[in-house]
């Protein structure tokens, strides 16, 4: 079978070399059926590492041991989901993984849209380079079909790893990884085939905004799992490898916001590449920071040899985008100006410039050891506090910045009728505040702020819909909610992505919050002794021991009660697994479904006498941070939800290629 | 390029100072980093500084009370220095396990400050030492 699987994946690299090589070849030349012919060579492509799946799996859930990666990751008492989910567990599997998606969406992406030729025709062999560096790795760097003597056992999959939120979280990351290979891939495309207009743009707008959904909703899993099993009362550390997610993130961001401006106003245009391209090769440095080793961090995987080709790749991406985009200059050129400070398109430049400083002041800090250890001779690490200096210099004014935005018009707006639009949303701001400095959140300033402007950003939400919601009723007569249908039906985007930056500002709020308000209290306790943290009085009750599946639980009863009365029995505890030779802490989370507020309980050290050392941490409003995963993902799916009269339209606008071009 | 200058140029000439402002501001602020070492570079420095190792046993006392006590030695080199910490203990903590701590030397001891081990967690989370893949 390991044969079938190597075949599969030299099939897979030699038809993207064809692809490539026909690809450039036939779009040079205006050759249709040798462009046709590469076209076709990716969608086969994409059949051969379906295969090499197929037999990667299959040896999972056979457990054929004779496959070296399947007895590194398994063993044969893993359990079933987490036996599928060492797909992605390990490094050769993870680029296996990464090829698969990769050739999935190209196929889709070229078939789709392959009405447009002249883009598609450069966009096929820019697709099947990067598949070509894939699985060039997998054929010759990184196998996951090296064979060996079978073992009786598998070495089983990391214990931390076994997780539903860890099963989910890497596929997640790499759907949203991946798919910024398709939006790059356009605009190289579209620059090569010499288009200096939006088409690109709009042809990937839905792939981009998919690809930053699942790249948000995996780093929001990843959050969630290390919150529940690392057991240190936090979700995100600033570790290399958790900002290696986060930077294509906000890069992703900053590009989806000006490209509003491109289409709208024809401007940002070399800007607009550059983000993408900013994008996709901070794609591909995630991948790099995850699978080198080179910068330390809780998840460097063993140093391979991968790490030098990354790093060349992305040099070699970076290089070629740079030359094309300096190359083709003179059709980049804007079609309009920017008329005033004060108005739409600046707005966007301003979140624009915010999110790439964010994004650049992150890879700086992940990039500082590296560049001091040059310079100096010595590594030199930024920690938290660089991070979160970072993340109130310039996140606040973002989150500012979103409400203001939307009430400010397009062109040229006026001090006057701005001041009008902004008097509701900021009395609320300012009430919010005063109310919040009574009850005492004064004691933290940066959270008091996020508090307030969050409060605007809503306020100016509801402006939005309601003064909508009148127009629309004035001109259909309709009631009330159908006439809010009618508007968000007919402004998915617009809706979509107020209903996200709800979901922005209900994340602020449960990070300000359970990072800036929150209790912590650690003890020793002896059975029938109680702890006090923030009004809730936790008495340990005893111990309990059982064997389940792979795994024997060691758990400590705690008793949790609020004003006299229990609200809970806790069970943190410590796993341990046989095969793996592995202990795992797993904590205990009482969530108040009503306050939004979680009591989360840690038994650092179990001790042979009966004796336990619990650490206590009470973070209000941590809940919301979940809940704003399901509005991000609801927003998204609005402003991506088809939409018949935009497709009408756009198919007006380029049906006749290079019509708008020439205009 | 003969063009008028642009506003929007200007905006984000102006937005690439005040960061670059910030950035300057928070540098001087704040200082530069930890410094990353390793035991055998740690003679004679005083800071606080964040050192990786390889933890050599034993491993004696309590992270809980009074503080655990282990040696820290080079990744590949013979140079150790003896440790003290306390706080919490990651489950990936065991002798030979690559950590890295923060904290400074006092008395030819690394005191670390509670709670800052982070152990590496390799998904391949053993030594390859069999015939492995790649």
């Amino acid at each position: 079978m390991a044969e079938l699987g190597r075949a599969a994946l030299v099939v897979c690299l030699g038809l993207s070399a064809y692809a490539l090589l026909a690809g450039v070849l036939a779009a040079r030349h205006g050759r249709r059926r040798l462009a046709l012919s590469a076209r076709n060579a990716v969608v086969a492509s994409f059949l051969a590492a379906l295969v090499a799946s197929g037999v990667l799996l299959a040896a999972l859930l056979g457990r054929d041991f004779s496959n070296s990666y399947v007895a590194s990751y398994t063993s044969t008492k893993l359990p079933f989901q987490y036996t599928v989910s060492a797909f992605w567990g390990g490094q050769e599997g993870s680029l296996l993984f990464w090829l698969l998606v990769l050739t999935g969406y190209s196929a889709f992406a070229v078939l789709l849209n392959r009405r447009h030729e002249d883009v598609i025709a450069w966009t096929v062999p820019v697709l099947a380079a990067v598949q070509l560096f894939f699985s060039l790795l997998l054929v010759a760097v990184a196998s996951p079909f090296a064979t060996q003597p079978p073992p009786l056992e598998g070495r089983g999959l990391n214990p931390s790893l076994q997780n539903p939120y860890m099963a989910a979280h890497p596929p997640f990351l790499y759907l949203g990884f991946v798919g910024l290979t398709v939006p790059f891939a356009f605009a190289v495309g579209a620059l090569l085939a010499r288009r200096g207009d939006e088409l690109w743009i709009v042809l990937t707008r839905r792939w981009t905004l998919a690809a930053w959904t699942f790249l948000g909703v995996g780093q929001l899993l990843g959050a969630k799992w290390a919150y529940e099993e690392i057991g240190w009362g936090g979700y995100y550390g600033w570790d290399p490898v958790e900002n290696a997610a986060l930077m294509p993130w906000l890069a992703a961001t900053a590009y989806l916001h000006s490209v509003m401006v491109q289409e709208k106003k024809g401007m940002l245009k070399v800007w607009n590449v550059s983000l993408v391209t900013l994008a996709f090769a901070l794609s591909l440095f995630g991948t790099f920071l995850t699978r080198s080793g080179v910068v330390n961090s809780i998840h460097s995987f063993t140093q391979s040899s991968i790490g030098s080709w990354f790093l060349g790749f992305i040099v070699l991406v970076v290089v070629f985008s740079i030359g094309l985009i300096l190359r083709r200059l003179p059709l980049l050129r804007a079609r309009t100006r920017l008329e005033s400070p004060v108005s739409r398109e600046a707005a966007f430049l301003y979140n624009n410039l915010l999110l790439v400083a964010l994004t650049l002041t992150i890879l700086w800090g992940v990039v500082f050891p590296l560049v001091s250890e040059a310079a100096r001779g010595e590594a030199v690490t930024v920690g938290r506090p660089y991070y979160n200096f970072f993340l109130r210099v310039f996140g606040l004014p973002l989150l500012l910045l979103m409400g203001l935005g939307p009430l400010v018009a397009w062109r040229r707006a006026s001090l006057r009728s701005l001041a009008r639009a902004l008097a509701w949303p900021g009395a609320a701001a300012i009430a919010t505040g005063a109310l919040l400095v009574a009850l005492g959140a004064g004691s933290y300033v940066p959270g008091l702020v996020a508090y307030t402007f969050s409060a605007f950003v809503l306020a100016s939400i509801a402006v939005e819909v309601v003064k909508g919601t009148q127009a629309r009723r004035a001109v259909s007569g309709a009631g009330w909610g159908q006439a809010l249908v009618e508007l968000v039906g007919r402004n998915r985007r617009r809706y979509g992505g107020y209903v996200v930056h709800a979901a922005v500002v209900l994340l602020a709020i449960g990070v300000a919050s359970s990072s800036g308000y929150q209790t912590v209290r650690e003890g020793r306790l002896r059975p029938g002794q109680s702890l006090a943290v923030g009004g809730y009085e936790l008495r340990y009750q005893g111990l309990t021991r059982r064997w389940v599946e792979n795994r024997r639980e060691d758990r400590v009863l705690v008793a949790a009660s609020r004003d006299g009365k229990e609200v809970a029995l806790l069970r943190p505890g410590k796993n341990r697994y046989p095969v793996e030779a592995f202990f795992s802490t797993e904590v205990a989370i009482r969530t108040d479904w009503l306050t939004g507020e979680d009591l989360y309980v840690v038994a650092d050290q179990i001790d042979a006498d009966g004796t336990v050392y619990l650490k206590v941490f009470v973070m209000p409003l941590v809940s919301l941070i979940w809940l704003s995963g399901a509005v991000f993902v609801a927003g998204s799916l609005l402003a991506m939800w088809p939409d018949r009269r935009e497709a009408r339209r756009l198919a007006q606008r380029y049906v006749q290629p290079g019509a708008l071009a020439r205009a | 390029m003969a063009r008028t200058r642009s506003p929007a140029r200007l905006v984000v000439a102006l937005g690439v100072a005040a960061a670059l402002a910030v950035f300057l501001l928070y540098t001087s602020l704040a200082g530069g980093g930890t410094p990353q070492l390793q035991p055998g570079d740690l003679r004679g420095r005083t800071g606080t500084v964040q050192l990786t190792g390889r933890v050599v046993g034993p491993v004696r006392g309590d992270a809980y009370a009074g503080g655990l006590r282990f040696r820290l030695r080079d990744i590949a080199g013979p140079a150790s220095v003896p440790v003290v910490y306390t706080g919490t203990v990651p489950d990936l903590f065991r002798a030979g396990r690559h950590i890295l701590i923060e904290g400074q030397l006092r008395d030819g001891v690394f005191v670390a400050k509670p709670g800052s081990m982070i152990t590496k967690c390799p998904s391949k989370y053993r030594p390859a030492s069999q015939g492995a893949g790649s």
